[in-house]
């Protein structure tokens, strides 16, 4: 390497070299004391009372140290913070990095403000319960998406681009509003509006295309003022009354907005709300196919199975008439067989029934009991006395026993009753 | 399948279920054709949906599209 003007013989040492950068970027007037401003990343601050952040926009960054006691800091500046610094360029010789030494730091107190108003409305909308509300659904096939962007934006082309890639053809309506700078709340409320008219049906109909039922608001990254609109309570308010379900597609990925946390869906970036909202065609179309492949090939497995019944059973069916007869006919010969056992058995039971029947009459007869030793009272006439109740004395009475009978004459009566 | 027009996601469902159906088997041939003609229709419904996605490509600014509803409505 040949350095500017010195005559080297062979390669330069790094750390050599690197002092030779150092040396030139701190000589430089450009570099020295420049007011620069950036939001804070990266926010650190050491025990040892150094503070090192990153200084950054959308353009780029740097790293930046504030030596210990080299300036008062304010205790509101943290991550995320805009601020306007005084720096100089300097060079980290270990490791070869450039860094802003810095000598004063301030918060822009505009922004201040700003997130004060918007911490405010957070507080206020969450009271209000509009961050428990139930958000309405992306359709699957939006029919007609509304594109709430700047006219011409980098995050419209790259939208467009990817509708395209997606699904080209998609019916989309692009209202090309402001959205940055003073105006920008008014027109990207109005852009709401529009949005919200055309997804009246009768709007719709008159322009002859379907209503509006997707509708994406947002922008390209930018600083945080760059993207305040979307923090402001208007636009708030105005995603919250929305008919048809509104995306918010802000900024970069890191960027929490108001807007999202509103939306019925947040998208990190523009490009991230497009491939949420816009289905990829051709799978769409691939799953139909796979459907009706599907539908097909099991309703024709169905049919076979069926008309395979259908034949087995026609089978059977011309068969079935003889197997009938055959069948009736044992059947018929079974229950005549078993009639007549039947018929045998119940003579029989009916007979030892009969048997039993006359045994247990022959036990109870008079003349058995007789015989068992007991003896029976008749009157006079022949009626059998079985109490003593009626008895006289002096009345004839007759008693029968197994081998004859004998008269006799009532003496004396005792009742049980009167013993008692 | 619900009374009116099923949206695209219901009519996936419906067909899913159709087609499941169909394939665990073991159904007659009335069923079978029953089935087969509403997941047909179902299909042909969800390719209905996905032309009538394809449309017009507005971009206007919006003081344009303004002027163009007001202009509509009278």
């Amino acid at each position: 390497m040949t350095g500017r003007g010195e005559v080297t013989t062979g390669p330069l040492p790094i750390g050599q070299f690197v002092q030779l950068v150092k040396q030139s970027v701190t000589r430089d007037p450009l570099f020295k004391n420049q007011a620069l401003r950036g939001e804070v990343t990266q926010w650190k601050q050491y025990p040892s009372g150094h503070t090192y952040f990153s200084l950054r926009d959308q353009d780029g960054q740097m790293r930046a140290v504030i030596w210990k006691g080299r300036c008062v800091i304010d205790p509101s500046i943290k991550e995320g913070s805009e601020v306007v610094i005084l720096a100089s360029l300097d060079l980290y010789i270990r490791r070869g990095e450039i860094q802003l030494n810095v000598e004063r730091i301030e918060p822009v107190s505009v922004l201040g403000e700003l997130e004060k108003a918007k911490r405010l409305l957070v507080e206020q909308l969450k009271k209000e319960g509009e961050f428990d509300r139930p958000r309405q659904v992306i359709p699957t096939i939006p029919k007609h998406i509304a594109i709430i962007t700047g006219a011409g934006s980098a995050a419209l082309s790259d939208m467009q681009r990817l509708i395209e890639n997606r699904w080209p053809g998609l019916r989309r309506t692009v209202i090309g509003v402001l959205v940055q700078g003073p105006r920008a709340t008014e027109e990207i409320v109005r852009g709401l509006a529009v949005a919200r008219r055309l997804s009246q049906p009768s709007v719709a109909e008159k322009r002859g295309e379907p209503p509006v039922d997707v509708v994406i608001v947002g922008r390209g990254g930018g600083s945080p003022e760059d993207l305040w609109a979307f923090n402001l309570e208007p636009v708030a308010r105005s995603i919250i009354a929305s008919p048809v379900p509104v995306v918010s597609a802000v900024g970069h990925e890191s960027d929490v907005l108001v807007s999202d946390l509103v939306a019925d869906l947040r998208a990190s970036t523009p490009s991230d709300a497009i491939e949420r909202v816009v289905p990829v065609l051709p799978e769409l179309h691939y799953f139909l196919d796979e459907f009706e492949e599907r539908l097909s090939v099991a309703a024709r497995r169905q049919f076979r199975e069926n008309m395979q019944r259908l034949r087995t059973l026609h089978a059977r069916l011309r068969v079935a008439p003889m197997a009938g007869l055959n069948r009736a006919k044992t059947k018929l010969l079974s229950l005549s067989s078993r009639m007549k056992v039947s018929a045998n058995q119940s003579v029989g039971i009916q007979k030892t029934r009969l048997a039993q029947f006359e045994a247990s009459l022959a036990a109870i007869h008079p003349q058995r009991v007789l015989e068992r030793g007991d003896s029976m009272t008749q009157t006079a006439d022949g009626s059998v006395l079985s109490s003593v109740e009626g008895l006289e004395s002096g009345q004839e009475i007759i008693l029968q026993f197994a081998d004859g009978s004998a008269d006799a004459e009532i003496k004396e009566t005792h009742s049980k009753e009167g013993e008692k | 399948m619900t009374e009116k027009q099923p949206t695209y996601t219901e009519a996936m469902q419906r067909l899913e279920a159709i087609v499941s159906t169909l394939e665990r088997g073991g159904m007659g041939l009335d069923e079978t054709l029953k089935l087969y003609e509403e997941g047909a229709e179902l299909l042909r419904l969800c390719k209905t949906e996905l032309t009538t996605a394809e449309g017009r490509l507005n971009e206007l600014q919006l003081d344009e599209i303004e002027s163009e509803l007001q202009a509509e409505e009278q």
